[in-house]
């Protein structure tokens, strides 16, 4: 079903994107609307109303540190370089049970709720009132592999769909010439477990992530023919060559719907060669849209040190793509930073130096997570777009060798925005050392923030289920509660 | 969207729901004499006890600090006031307030109003709670279920009476099963189908190619010429024939693989390669070739080393055990002593158990690893029991198909090496006796310093690394050029610190070396002889140099100039099972005691270049692992030197000469092992390998494993001991009541799983030859007689034929097990040879065909849909078996590999083999194959799923593999006719088995004429009626 919001979203290409975005804010029933549930979605209707309908999922592939962007302790601060004492045994991934270590870069308050970020998020600083923070986070083992499947998929081992698959299999398509799910990874190369964190597993093969890499020349596999005998022509003609001969055998075997279907997905296949390049094409985005995202440098040399508006350029582009495939119904979006674990390093496993990894990463990343929040913003998709920024695990307040922090899978940080989320929140602080929860009984698990983005997007996390060998599956496994405080 | 995911559900919650109010039970105390009086608690309040509030209120848990699992915590909890249920904190939280939802239970909807009342109720009249009564977690204890009971074997003869009277071919009982049901149901059976159709079905279910142009066209004809009544019917020669083929295990096996996961890399983080996964994939194609007894190859697969000692099938099979994914970082980094390291380990294990369970008996028991099987009969106890028949493998490589003369000259070296440590151990010990207390203190005091010794701050940067060689005594080198000649007065050593093999400070500090020096290249590299030869500045070749530690080795140099500065081992520092150099810094230290040395250039025999940790240009980068305690150090260096002295001066001559003779003997026993060959390599279930860092076997020594509470590792309950579920039980002496096996006392890991293998084969199994069956059935028709192919327990569908599902077990079990056999019964079944047209008036009573009023059309799998596209364009090579070709380009494959698809060229000849053949990244599946619905091998896969989606039509079209086979089937051809007609003719009936019409071909010459053959052999892999099987 398609209903008016999703038709305008999907002529996008033939507005401009502030005559759309102004006929949505004057489109006064949008948010009733949105409790429709999209093409091939196997729930018939939403458990309960919706408060979004779409996600952006930023992940940081390595274990993003809380402690040195948004989780402020004063405590680590005085007892700079005093040995650590966690009062109890830590188990520790590496040796990093050094000193105290407080965060290389300052902390300052931002917008009314007055939250501590650090220099290197500034960026967000802007935003920080649209924003709720967990920090309280725990995760379940400090190997980036199990982690990561943990974050992206609900279990540790692999063979289970992602998220992003179990909401398309949920509410379906939004659009008739896109993905429903798309992902976007680091240019440099794939996050631990690669595409295992984003495919289908046993929810049939549409709901899996179609990864889109800007910078190739065919950005989609296969969307196009590279060879030397296809022309448009020939594509054309072929296709509707192809389409009489399948009709013919359709119209042979009577009752076998599948075979109709097949016919159709020729047509959306055309559909989408059309209107993918025209998605990731960012040549008509105005300047002051491409410095919003960090993007003014796009295509400038970089040198071979990790740096700031490579960073920014890199994750800008990501976060900008994204907003264009929302406008485009595209329903969930994942966004990585930071490739698998390999030297030098281009993600967040800062064993060795926090300052020198962290810094030009954060940087990049808050500059396009900023651009993105507020651009959603101004055009009124904010409301019912969620964004979640996740990581696979923390790290430890305690010194590894003399600048780095080892894995902290006892605590750590996201942070939501949009979409139904309660804004300019902190939820769930960690004890003075951001080492575990300050209430260790009462954790956030990641079924918790699972089940809460389901719950804003109509879904109760229960009840969406598959059954697969002999298990009735679903994404929060068998736990999760939708965290009440943080829903707006 | 997924056709077979939307038929699945129905009726299925209702049937649970009422399944569990009627035998979940509450499980009384051990002295059973509750049952004798029941009271309102264990009536009414016992019981929303158990299935609300102990999953989190339990004696281990305490959630929110109480259990109310045992009487006295109740009380003592002070949640619960006798005779107060309005001050009873339990009833609060139960109830809503102010509108709210009530705090408790936690999870799922409120208790209801009766539950309530019920509660208040006991806590009014006193909450007594009866002596010894403990409240467990839920436990199905109901095992009336159809697939838990014995197998009956219906009579025929009977039924096929009954049925005689209709109309309808039976030519085997198949037929007769299917009929009667089709009859109950008020269905009727479809037509036989056409020759033409008979045989394109036939090709792809039984190998997974289609017939060619000729091959059909014979058939055709065969079939229309037979004689009424003909002993062997054309038919049944081509079955034959197609089942007598070797592509027949090339598709067979596939099945088989996608159920067991098999892929050629590990999976999880990094992905690392599998380079020896596949003889156990060629294992699987063989053993279906050879048809080899089912029971046999289920035994082979769990311990085919117990039970055929001296095959290679007997190791190979054991690949099933090894074939799911493995995660490396949490065994090879991290150890089993941490947290991480035991849940990587029991991850492991649990894929095993389950991999056996849903694979030969089509059960799920995974579940059980956190909680009690909440349908099936099944506790944690049986779950942790069968663990613990797999808590002595691993995953690794092992040897297979060895030469026995060489074996028996292995098992001599063996022991010749084995008498020769042993006198080693032996003299070494008498020697450290001779040392006396002095020494013992000696080794004590090392022992405390080591740690303290380790570095306090440790950059990446290791140092240099040089190659790695398999022999202690091979030369390596490497030197620096100071840019200038310079007057020398010292050279330091830094030795490196690596915690790899636990070898950490020294690692890699050579044994033996000498350092020289000089002033020119070819100067150093003159040997000594020569009358340039290079000053010899250091010799320490003559006796072995202790281990430093971190302890800087300094040479003092009397005057010397030169530009040059090598080192050079004689004798290098074993790694683990191999020989390395390896120094953090070089430091050259002038007439002023600068170091000249920092950044010169370096130059060496080999490195392994790795950076940050390893690289040449380490040695000069004034980056070394310093010493946390600099006095440890040193006491450390010293204690060393007091314990060689001590050493050197208890060591006589006998003992030196014995020593060396010793270990001449072990260096030439060693070198003789290494040098015979070792057999070839098969990933497997393994008891014995090398270690790889943390990841130590278990040399056969099974690992405690206990019942985990939450299957959370950190809290170890009841240890378990080998077992299994308690089904099929009935007199049998290698069970006990609780299904633990009886092993003697002594038993080996292997006679565990042995044990377990016994049991799956046994010939009562109510589940093991209903399991197979169904497979086959399944690959036949699309969908088993059981839906659920690895679930036949109560979240799996019930058997649509009941009756002939156990016929078909039996016959199979009782005539050789013999899976060709089974196939042909199948196959020329006249339930198989329907016509697959649709038929109003049986769709309108089953449109899903659940009962078989005709044949499934089906769509081709990934392998068929590519294989097929190699075989009509001439370039399908029928080479069988051996290590997967690539289907991407693999770069770095050290560290992360990177399997790069979009980079690798599909005209590449390699890679045109059968799909079976194709090398399987597991993390990254080939996006090709994945679109076109392959298994995942992540997760067993019984039964594929059929989409139908857009970026399916994308790939058909415009991937490189449809467009160069496009370009290939064209130019054939062109080979094959020269007329253009003919050619296009020729390109159909390839592509749909049958001829075009003349209106089809019009407009398919129509558009050749325009854009080519190739453009029109793109459109052909296209069409629908290549992709689907009527």
């Amino acid at each position: 079903m398609t209903n008016r919001r999703d038709f305008l979203s999907q002529s996008a290409h033939g507005f401009g994107a502030l005559a759309l975005a102004s006929m949505l804010q004057a489109d006064g029933v949008a948010a009733a609307e949105a409790n429709d549930v999209g093409s091939g979605a196997v729930l018939k209707t939403l458990h309960r109303p919706a408060k979004a309908k779409r996600i952006v999922q930023l992940f940081m592939s390595g274990a993003a540190s809380h402690l040195d962007l948004w989780d402020y302790k004063p405590a680590l601060e005085k007892h700079h370089g005093e040995a650590s004492n966690f009062g109890e045994h830590v188990e520790a991934f590496q040796n990093g049970l050094g000193p105290w270590m407080k965060s290389p870069f300052k902390f300052k308050g931002y917008g009314q709720s007055g939250k501590m970020l650090s220099d290197v998020v500034a960026p967000l600083g802007e935003v920080a009132d649209e924003m709720a923070f967990i920090h309280n986070v725990v995760g379940k083992t400090g190997v980036h592999s199990q982690a990561t499947f943990l974050q992206a998929t609900g279990f540790q081992n692999p063979g289970f769909p992602g998220m992003g698959a179990w909401i398309s299999y949920g509410l379906g398509s939004m659009n008739d010439n896109l993905p429903t799910f798309v992902v976007l990874p680091d240019h440099r190369g794939y996050p631990s477990n690669g595409p295992k964190n984003w495919s289908s597993a046993f929810l049939p093969a549409s709901t899996q992530g179609t990864t889109i890499f800007p910078q190739r020349d065919i950005p989609i596999e296969d969307l196009l023919p590279k060879s030397d005998f296809v022309t448009g022509d020939s594509d054309r003609d072929g296709l509707a060559l192809l389409s009489r001969l399948n009709r013919g055998f359709e119209q042979q075997r009577p009752g076998d719907s599948r075979l109709d279907a097949r016919i159709k997905t020729y047509e959306l296949a055309a559909k989408m060669q059309l209107s993918a390049p025209e998605a990731l094409d960012l040549s008509k985005e105005p300047d002051h849209i491409l410095k919003m995202y960090g993007l003014e440098t796009a295509g400038k040399t970089y040198g071979s040190e990790i740096n700031v508006p490579e960073e920014a350029e890199y994750f800008g582009r990501k976060c900008l793509i994204a907003r264009r495939l929302l406008e485009r119904g595209v329903r969930y979006v994942q966004i990585w930073s930071g490739n698998d674990n390999s030297f030098p390093r281009r993600n967040w496993d800062s064993h060795e130096d926090v300052e020198r990894d962290h810094g030009p990463l954060a940087n990049g990343m808050a500059i396009g997570a900023a651009g993105l929040i507020k651009d959603l913003k101004q055009r009124g998709l904010l409301e019912d777009t969620i964004i979640l920024w996740t990581t696979e695990f923390g790290r430890m307040p305690s010194t590894q060798g003399s600048k780095g922090r080892d894995h902290n899978p006892y605590v750590f940080s996201n942070w939501l925005c949009g979409g139904g989320i309660k804004p300019g929140v902190t939820h769930g602080p960690s004890d003075q050392w951001g080492y575990k929860p300050l209430d260790r009984d009462n954790p956030t698990q990641v079924y918790d923030i699972h089940a809460t983005m389901l719950h804003l997007m109509g879904i109760d996390h229960t009840k969406l289920t598959f059954l697969s060998n002999g298990i009735d599956r679903r994404l929060t496994d068998v736990h999760g509660h939708v965290i009440e405080d943080l829903l707006a | 969207m997924s056709l077979r995911s939307l038929n699945s559900r129905s009726g299925h919650l209702l049937r649970i729901a009422s399944f569990i109010v009627a035998c979940i039970a509450v499980i009384y105390g051990a002295n059973g004499s509750i049952a004798a009086e029941p009271d309102a608690f264990t009536k009414s309040v016992a019981p929303i006890l158990q299935s609300r509030c102990v999953s989190c209120h339990n004696s281990v848990d305490r959630k929110g600090a109480f259990s109310l699992q045992k009487r006295d915590e109740v009380l003592d909890s002070g949640f619960v006031e006798p005779g107060q249920p309005d001050d009873s904190e339990l009833l609060k939280v139960l109830v809503s307030h102010n509108g709210k939802k009530p705090a408790m239970p936690k999870s799922g909807e409120p208790l209801k109003d009766a539950e309530v009342a019920a509660i208040r109720d006991w806590i009014k009249s006193g909450a007594k709670w009866p002596d010894g009564f403990t409240i467990k977690e839920p436990v199905v204890d109901n095992a009336d279920w159809w697939s838990f009971k014995p197998m009956k074997k219906p009579d025929v003869s009977r039924l096929s009476s009954q049925i005689a009277n209709q109309k309808s071919p039976i030519k085997n009982p198949i037929d007769a099963f299917v009929l009667k049901t089709l009859a109950e149901q008020k269905l009727t059976p479809s037509k036989p189908a056409d020759p033409r159709v008979l045989i394109r079905r036939l090709y792809f279910d039984l190998i997974g190619l289609s017939p060619t142009p000729e091959e059909v066209e014979a058939f055709v004809k065969e079939s229309q010429q037979e004689p009424a009544g003909a002993t062997q019917s054309a038919y049944e020669r081509l079955v034959d024939r197609l089942l007598a083929s070797q592509h027949y295990g090339e598709r067979w096996a596939r099945h088989w693989l996608d159920v067991v996961k098999y892929a050629d890399t590990c999976g999880y983080d990094k992905d690392k390669l599998r380079p020896n996964a596949w003889p156990y994939r060629d294992y699987v194609i063989k053993s279906f070739n050879d048809d080899k007894p089912y029971a046999r190859f289920i035994q082979e697969q769990l311990a085919g080393d117990v039970f055929f000692p001296g095959t290679a099938d007997g190791i190979l099979g054991l690949g099933f055990i090894a074939a799911g994914p493995w995660d490396w970082i949490g065994h090879a980094e991290v150890p089993e002593s941490k947290i991480d390291g035991k849940v990587a380990r029991h991850t492991d294990r649990d894929e095993m158990v389950s991999n056996t369970l849903n694979t030969f008996c089509s059960v799920t028991i995974q579940c059980a690893q956190c909680h009690n099987h909440k349908f099936d009969p099944f506790t944690q106890e049986h779950y942790y029991n069968l663990q613990s028949v797999f808590a002595a493998v691993d995953r690794a490589e092992r040897t297979y198909d060895l030469d026995p003369q060489i074996e028996k000259q292995r098992l001599q070296l063996a022991d010749q090496l084995k008498a020769a440590r042993v006198a080693l151990t032996t003299l070494n010990a008498a020697i450290q006796k001779e040392g006396g207390p002095e020494l013992v203190a000696l080794e004590k005091q090392i022992a405390e310093l080591q740690p303290k010794a380790s570095p306090a701050a440790k950059r990446p940067e290791f140092g240099y690394h040089s190659g790695i060689a398999p022999k202690q005594d091979v030369e390596k080198w490497v030197q620096i050029d100071l840019g200038r000649e310079v007057d020398i007065s010292k050279i330091v050593l830094r030795p490196c610190h690596d915690e790899f093999n636990n070898i950490g400070a020294g690692f890699g500090f050579p044994v033996r070396f000498k350092v020289s020096g000089g002033l020119s290249a070819a100067e150093l590299s003159a040997t000594d002889l020569s009358p340039t030869a290079p000053k010899l500045l250091h010799d320490a070749t003559q006796k072995d140099v202790p281990n430093p530690g971190l302890v800087p080795y300094e040479v003092a140099v009397a005057k010397t100039k030169s530009r040059l500065i090598r080192i050079t081992a004689a004798k290098l520092a074993p790694r683990q099972n191999d020989f390395i150099l390896a120094l953090a810094e070089l430091q050259v230290l002038d007439a002023e005691g600068n170091n000249v040395a920092l950044k010169s250039a370096v130059t060496s025999l080999d490195s392994i270049e790795a950076p940050d940790r390893w690289r040449k240009s380490n040695l000069t980068d004034g980056i070394w692992a310093s010493a946390g305690d600099e006095a440890a150090i040193k006491q450390l260096a010293e204690a060393r030197k007091q314990r060689q002295a001590i050493l050197d001066r208890i060591t006589t001559a006998e003992r030196t000469a014995e020593r060396e003779r010793l270990n001449k003997e072990i260096a030439t026993s060693e070198n003789q092992l290494t040098a015979l060959p070792s057999g070839k390599l098969v990933y497997a279930a393994a008891t014995h390998f090398a270690p790889i860092a943390a990841f130590n076997p278990t040399n056969g020594k099974p690992r405690a494993i206990h019942l985990l509470h939450r299957g959370n590792v950190t809290q170890p309950l009841a240890p378990s001991v080998p077992g299994t579920l308690p089904i099929a039980l009935s007199s049998d002496s290698d069970l006990s009541p609780a299904g633990h096996f009886n092993l003697k006392p002594d038993h080996t890991e292997g006679d565990r799983r042995a044990a377990l293998a016994q049991w799956i084969t046994r010939p009562d199994h109510p589940l093991t030859w209903r399991s197979i069956v169904n497979r086959v059935w399944q690959h036949h028709f699309g969908r088993g007689l059981v839906e659920t192919p690895n679930d036949f327990g109560r979240m799996g569908k019930l058997p649509t034929h009941p009756e002939l599902l156990d016929w078909l077990a039996i016959e199979f079990r009782d005539n050789g097990q013999s899976i060709k056999k089974l196939h042909k019964l199948i196959v020329t079944s006249a339930t198989y040879q329907q016509s697959s047209a649709h038929e109003a008036a049986n769709s309108t009573i089953d449109s899903d065909n659940r009962f078989l009023w005709r044949m499934n059309r089906r769509r081709l799998e990934a392998e068929e849909i590519r294989d097929a596209m190699l075989a009509v364009s001439g370039k399908l090579d029928p080479k069988m078996g051996g290590p997967g070709y690539y289907l991407f380009v693999l770069e770095r494959p050290e560290h992360s590999p990177h399997y790069e698809y979009h980079k690798f060229n599909p005209d590449d000849a390699a890679s045109h083999r059968r799909s079976i053949y194709r090398f399987i990244v597991r993390s990254q599946p080939d996006p090709y194959m994945t679109t076109l619905d392959c298994a995942d091998s992540s997760q067993s896969t019984p039964q594929r799923n059929e989409t139908l989606t857009s970026l399916q039509a994308l790939s058909l079209l415009n991937n490189g593999f449809s467009l160069t086979m496009s370009k290939h089937f064209a130019s054939k051809l062109t080979t094959e006719s020269s007329s253009p007609p003919e050619q296009i003719a020729r390109a159909f009936n390839r592509i749909s088995g049958r001829s075009p019409t003349e209106a089809e071909l019009t407009d398919l010459t129509a558009y050749a004429q325009k854009y080519g053959l190739a453009n029109l052999c793109r459109v052909l892999f296209n069409l629908s009626e290549f992709v689907y099987v009527d």
